[in-house]
């Protein structure tokens, strides 16, 4: 019963968090330059060939019945069809004046299901990472404020959140590929080339979990029940693992969620740096061709994916401490 | 009892002789007396005198391109040490160290800027919202809950992407990207301070709301954003190198850290300082925002610990 | 005696500061805990009496630190034990209660499982479902209703007094030979902490446990304990037993503790007499119920009742107490009568006008002249704010003195209230308590209210402060005929200077009378039972024997029909059930709500 009306709820808002979203981008998307009928029928095509192609994908109706229509595909699992790329993968050259038939684009689901698995393994192996790196610093500095083990974390928090992931991306790449040669860093051909990247990308996130971990655990050590713990009869390391750590992990959670935009962006970049074939590579080709229904794609479906992993993220907080009222 | 007892047996050294301070100013106070924030503070303030001064008395132009100082390695690594070019030169023989500086310019510049935005549209609708709860609430935080799931760099990509990259469009995406951080902070600053005591004694005096609002909570959620928003200024350079990196920031000839990397990275093999010097440079900048943003929040948790 | 059974012997016991070598919290310190026995400790905040307890059980952290002295324990100086020889007597052997049973367990597991956690890991011989077995029967040997469901719940879903319960299951579930009780009847009700005291008398006799109970309430340790020590400053000044030290305390501060134990009862005690005046204000069937999203559901709502149906006038120039237990409506009945939050049903009119129809401008106005003082002195304060701009803060909200004048009026009001003016460009970080409620009453001041209403303004305070503000309140009324109403849940305080006293329940005032009245003979079965739980050395016209309650208030949201007393009522009668009574006029100006007191 509570959870069937917290997923009610919560999934209303979600609804309505992912149309404001819908209707920016959308609305975004069509009132900055740049025509992008010109692009699908290519430069040198006639102008009555561009009037009919926008008369035929519908732009020339006003911006809230595009977007009804929109979202009425939305509602049928349809994110609508590439402008630009063939179902076969290649992108189709914008010079050619050709007019494939719509059925001919790929979908653009199709094209996200399709890079999704590979971005989804480099994010999970970089949260894996990351916290491989972060959790004994946290834990330390948080259980030790004011020693070295605090300040080592300070210091290491604040040495990593200044290294620009792409540079470290290029300098690891140039140490450990080619002048090494342990792992590899571009494209994709097996499970071994998301190590380095997830590698970079947990650098990148590591700080805030650090710091929120080594805030929350030096917090928690000051309540009450830790300090009385031993008095009962707890002996410390039970009172650390089963108590303190488990407290300190709501906020860690929160910080996850709200962090999850960071942590997706950060992904984006590092798949276009180490050549990834994520979402990342096809969402900046789209926009360099200007493929708006993949862009309007991509967003929409990242924000989904945020709304679900936060929804995911609150009733995993509210299963650990029953006080967050769902 | 129990805690109280002992918390008024420990000396409380950072309240003796600060009576005359706001908790703003001890803040600042208890921060400067840590060795990270001065050192932050120093190594800032040298790198933008530097940033400032030196592209202007330095003989050298820094889009001149010189053919036959191409690929200079920087100080100590050529075969024989000249100081003509610090940082070395790149492939089209231009100096390196003046570009960085130069690139440093336009990133503190918009880095600045663009938090400046944030902070003014986040803290605004933050206040705004917490103050006045109900629907304008709701409203307010589920925009906020969309612009966090849509990540900077779709945003950033597709506006910048589709129209051109000037640096105003630069700050505006920058600033748009970030504000919901603010306005969640905001927003529970203020409802933590709206059901506090002192807030409940200015309504029985008869202030009147408006009066609430600007006079005390407003001031109010200074400090527990003062240090994100050091933070954030280190973040925003980092996302504006990206920008760079990806042929969406500052458009050539002028130079930005992200686009002379995203050069560098050609000749990576046989020039690999083009890649490298600028990144450290931007590294050593961004960790000296970073230690004054985080020895900010430890003087912050401090003063809250004495007031407590 | 050499037969006596020593179950802790301590030795000269000093605890120090870690950072400075010449500082000591307690020195000096050596007694003998007997087996069986209640030895109580009294001291007042600041005495190291928590010190002293953690201290016992080598349980000090930073930056606490043992300098001397042994503590023995079974033919071992725990001080000395490694932490794996201390596994097995700390919450073991020796069990410990503290003060704060809200934040005394993990809020994020249930009750039961962290007290079969605690009792596996200093008994791992237990096996799970024995100590499961084991935790139960202790729930229900300290009378937790429905033990099996409570076994489940989670810390903040148990009230202070249950909570309380279930700290004493936590520490006697090993049946340990010492229980250290360090002021556990603090956080609590009267009638609460006089349950909890029964409760521990009840289980000593059943655990035949020696009993460490220390206490800032000299009252509270004198109905326990067998022998009383007197901590001051660290040090132990007197040991005695309970009769001999109230009757004959050698030590100069144990004279001046029972000095300035508030007297209650007595030959000598002549309460405020109240006298007829004018009505100031008048609270008429206010009704206030709170909408709180019921947990668990999608649009259902619980109706919390929080006053529902007071009444009371207040007449010009008097001290008005009104007195309840938590959860009774005190606070929301501050708010209404601040005119911070309006009622849903009922009116309150100040000087004859109703405060609900007034406009803005008017009511604005009409705020200058009742003025609330708030409990916390600390947070009803801004912080960055200098005194000075605090106390003429009204008068710039209100804008009736010139600009030139404000400075003038801000000093004065300063000295008349006890501050020194030179501290007006001072924040207030730093000052006292005592001097932060001047400020408050100062801000008050500069308005020239005809109402005061002090919401637990002083029990933030200590006793020389408080009687300290006392004087300035009786000094303040004096010149300028204030009107107080003292909203408290402190019966000694009322009985001290108000002239007329509610007591409230449930939203409801129960019983009003004159002070002399309601303490001597007070009609509603409520205020008897709040009076017998009152500790205090006087002899007690009310017996806790005969008058003590069981149980708690029902909540708000859940309130019984007919009499809502009744469920706690000893005496109830049938048409109690459903006849809920309405208040009963009594010569004399007070009224009861009560069909008891219809029939006597």
């Amino acid at each position: 019963m509570y959870l069937l009306n917290f997923l009610v709820r919560r999934l209303f808002q979600g609804v309505i968090v992912l149309l404001i979203v819908t209707f920016a981008i959308f609305t975004l998307l069509r009132v900055v330059p740049g025509d992008p009928v010109r692009l699908i029928v290519g430069g040198m095509a006639p102008d009555e060939v561009v009037a009919q192609k926008a008369e035929e994908l519908g732009l020339n109706d006003p911006i809230p019945v595009q977007f009804a229509r929109y979202l009425g595909n939305i509602l049928q699992g349809d994110l609508g069809n590439s402008f630009l790329r063939p179902k076969s993968g290649a992108t189709v050259g914008a010079a050619a004046h050709d007019d494939p038939t719509r059925a001919d684009r790929a979908e653009v689901l199709d094209l996200i299901l399709e890079r999704i698995p590979l971005t989804l393994q480099l994010a999970a192996l970089a949260i894996v990472f990351a916290l491989i790196i972060s959790f004994p610093l946290g834990i330390a500095a948080g259980l030790n404020p004011g020693k070295w083990q605090d300040r080592l974390a300070f210091f290491a928090g604040s040495v990593f959140v200044s290294i620009p992931s792409f540079w470290l991306g290029v300098v690891l790449a140039l140490l450990l590929s080619v002048q090494w040669g342990i792992l590899p860093s571009i494209g994709y051909k097996g499970f071994e080339y998301t190590i380095l990247p997830a590698f970079v990308l947990a650098i990148e996130m590591s700080p805030f979990i650090i710091r929120t971990l080594s805030v929350s655990i030096a917090q928690v050590m000051q309540e009450e029940f830790i300090s009385v713990a031993p008095l009962r009869g707890l002996r410390r390391t039970r009172i650390v693992a089963a108590h303190a750590i488990r407290n300190a992990s709501i906020p860690l959670l929160n910080l996850f969620g709200i962090q999850l935009g960071v942590l997706l962006g950060g992904v984006l970049v590092i798949e276009l740096i180490f050549d990834y074939p994520g979402l990342g590579r096809l969402t900046i080709n789209a926009v360099l061709q200007r493929d708006f229904p993949v862009i309007q794609g991509v967003a929409v479906f990242i924000a989904g994916l945020f709304v679900f992993i936060n929804i995911a993220v609150d009733l995993a907080a509210s299963f650990i401490d029953p006080r967050l009222e769902y | 009892m129990t805690d109280t007892a002992m918390k008024a047996q420990m000396p409380v050294p950072s309240q003796v002789g600060e009576l005359r301070l706001s908790p703003t100013q001890r803040m600042l106070k208890e921060a400067w007396a840590r060795t990270s924030f001065k050192a932050g503070f120093f190594v800032f303030i040298g790198l933008i005198a530097a940033a400032l001064v030196f592209p202007e008395v330095s003989s050298i132009d820094p889009t001149k391109m010189n053919v036959r100082a191409r690929f200079v390695p920087p100080l100590f690594f050529g075969e024989k040490w000249t100081w003509a070019h610090p940082f070395g030169t790149d492939h089209l023989g231009r100096d390196l160290l003046l570009r960085c500086l130069i690139g440093l310019r336009w990133s503190v510049l918009i880095g600045c800027a663009s938090v400046i935005m944030m902070f003014v549209i986040g803290c605004g609708l933050g206040l705004y919202s917490g103050f006045k709860g109900n629907w304008t609430d709701t409203i307010i935080m589920r925009i906020t809950d969309a612009q966090l799931s849509i990540p900077f760099i779709i945003l950033a990509i597709t506006i910048l992407g589709v129209s051109r990259p000037t640096v105003p469009a630069i700050i505006l995406v920058l600033g748009l990207s970030s504000w919901p951080l603010y306005a969640r902070v905001a927003r529970s600053v203020t409802l933590s301070e709206k059901g506090k005591e002192y807030i409940r004694a200015q309504r029985v005096l008869g202030a009147s709301h408006w009066r609430i609002l600007f006079l005390f909570l407003a001031p109010a959620i200074l400090p527990p954003i003062a240090f994100v928003a050091v933070l954030d200024v280190a973040r925003m350079m980092i996302f504006e190198s990206i920008l760079g990196f990806i042929g969406l920031g500052i458009q050539p000839p002028t130079p930005s850290f992200g686009s002379i990397i995203a050069d560098g990275r050609k000749y990576l093999i046989n020039a690999w300082w083009i890649a490298t010097m600028p990144g450290a440079l931007l590294l050593i900048t961004l960790t000296s925002l970073n230690l004054m943003g985080a020895a900010l929040e430890k003087a912050r948790n401090d003063v809250l610990k004495g007031a407590a | 005696m050499a037969d006596r059974n020593i179950a802790l012997h301590v030795n000269s016991l000093a605890v120090g500061l870690q950072t400075d070598t010449g500082v000591k919290i307690i020195d000096d310190i050596s007694f003998e805990l007997e087996a069986g026995r209640v030895l109580g400790v009294i001291g007042e905040a600041g005495s190291g009496k928590t010190v002293l307890a953690r201290a016992l059980v080598n349980g000090l952290s930073e930056p606490l630190v043992t300098r001397s002295g042994e503590v023995v324990f079974d033919g071992h100086d725990v001080l000395k034990l490694s932490d794996a020889e201390l596994a097995g007597i700390r919450g073991n052997r020796i069990g410990y209660i503290g003060s704060n049973p809200a934040g005394a367990l993990d809020p994020t597991v249930p009750v039961g499982d962290q007290i079969v956690e605690k009792l596996r890991s200093v008994r791992p011989d237990i096996s799970k479902g024995s100590a499961t077995q084991r935790v139960l029967d202790v729930l229900n040997a300290v009378r937790i209703p429905s033990p099996e469901v409570r076994f489940h719940e989670f810390p903040f879903q148990f009230s202070g007094g249950m909570m309380q319960r279930v700290m004493i299951v936590d520490a006697l579930v090993t049946n340990p030979e010492i229980l250290i009780a360090d002021n556990i009847t603090q956080a609590l009700d009267v009638t609460v902490a006089a349950q909890i005291i029964r409760l521990i008398k009840e289980l000593r006799d059943q655990f035949s446990t020696a009993i460490l109970f220390i206490s800032s309430s000299l009252p509270v340790v004198q109905t326990i304990a067998d022998d009383v020590m007197v901590l001051q400053a660290g040090r132990i000044v007197e040991t005695a037993s309970p009769e001999v030290l109230i009757s004959k305390p050698r030590h100069d501060y144990t004279k001046s503790i029972l000095e300035r134990l508030p007297r209650i009862w007595g030959k000598d005690i002549t309460p405020p007499e109240a006298n007829d005046a004018p009505t100031l204000m008048s609270v008429t069937d206010v009704e206030r119920t709170y909408m709180v999203r019921k947990k668990g559901t999608f649009r259902g709502m619980n109706a919390v009742r929080a006053v529902r149906g007071m009444s009371i006038d207040i007449r010009q120039g008097e001290n008005i107490g009104i007195v309840g237990e938590s959860g009774c409506g005190k606070s929301t009945l501050t708010r209404l009568l601040a005119w911070l939050e309006e009622p849903d049903n009922g009116a309150i009119t100040f000087e004859g006008r109703d405060l609900s129809k007034l406009s803005h401008r008017e009511l604005t106005k009409m705020r200058q002249s009742f003025q609330l003082l708030l409990q916390d002195p600390y947070s009803s304060l801004p912080s960055r704010m200098s005194v000075g701009r605090i106390i003429a803060e009204p008068l710039l909200i209100h804008g009736t003195c010139p600009r030139g004048e404000i400075k003038g009026r801000v000093r004065d009001a300063m000295k008349e209230v006890g501050l020194d003016p030179d501290i007006e460009n001072q924040l207030t970080v730093g000052l006292g308590a005592g001097d932060r409620q001047r400020i408050n009453i100062a801000r008050a001041l500069v308005l020239e209210p005809k109402l005061m209403i002090l919401d637990e303004t002083l029990s933030a305070l200590d006793q020389i402060e408080q009687s300290k503000l006392f004087e300035l309140f009786d000094k303040l009324q004096k010149t300028h005929g204030f009107t107080y109403i003292f909203i408290s849940h402190d019966m000694a305080l009322v009985r001290k200077v108000c002239h007329r006293i509610a007591v409230m329940y449930l939203g409801r005032v129960v019983e009003l009378a004159d002070n002399k009245t309601l303490f001597e003979r007070p009609l509603h079965p409520y205020s008897r039972a709040l009076l017998s739980a009152v500790p205090t050395l006087d002899d007690h016209p009310f017996k806790t024997r005969d008058y003590l309650l069981e149980g708690e208030p029902p909540s708000p949201v859940h309130i019984p029909p007919g009499c809502s007393y009744r469920t706690r009522c000893p005496r109830a009668l049938d048409k109690c059930k459903t006849i809920d009574p309405s208040a009963r006029l009594l010569p004399g100006g007070g009224q009861v709500s009560c069909h008891l007191s219809d029939e006597e």
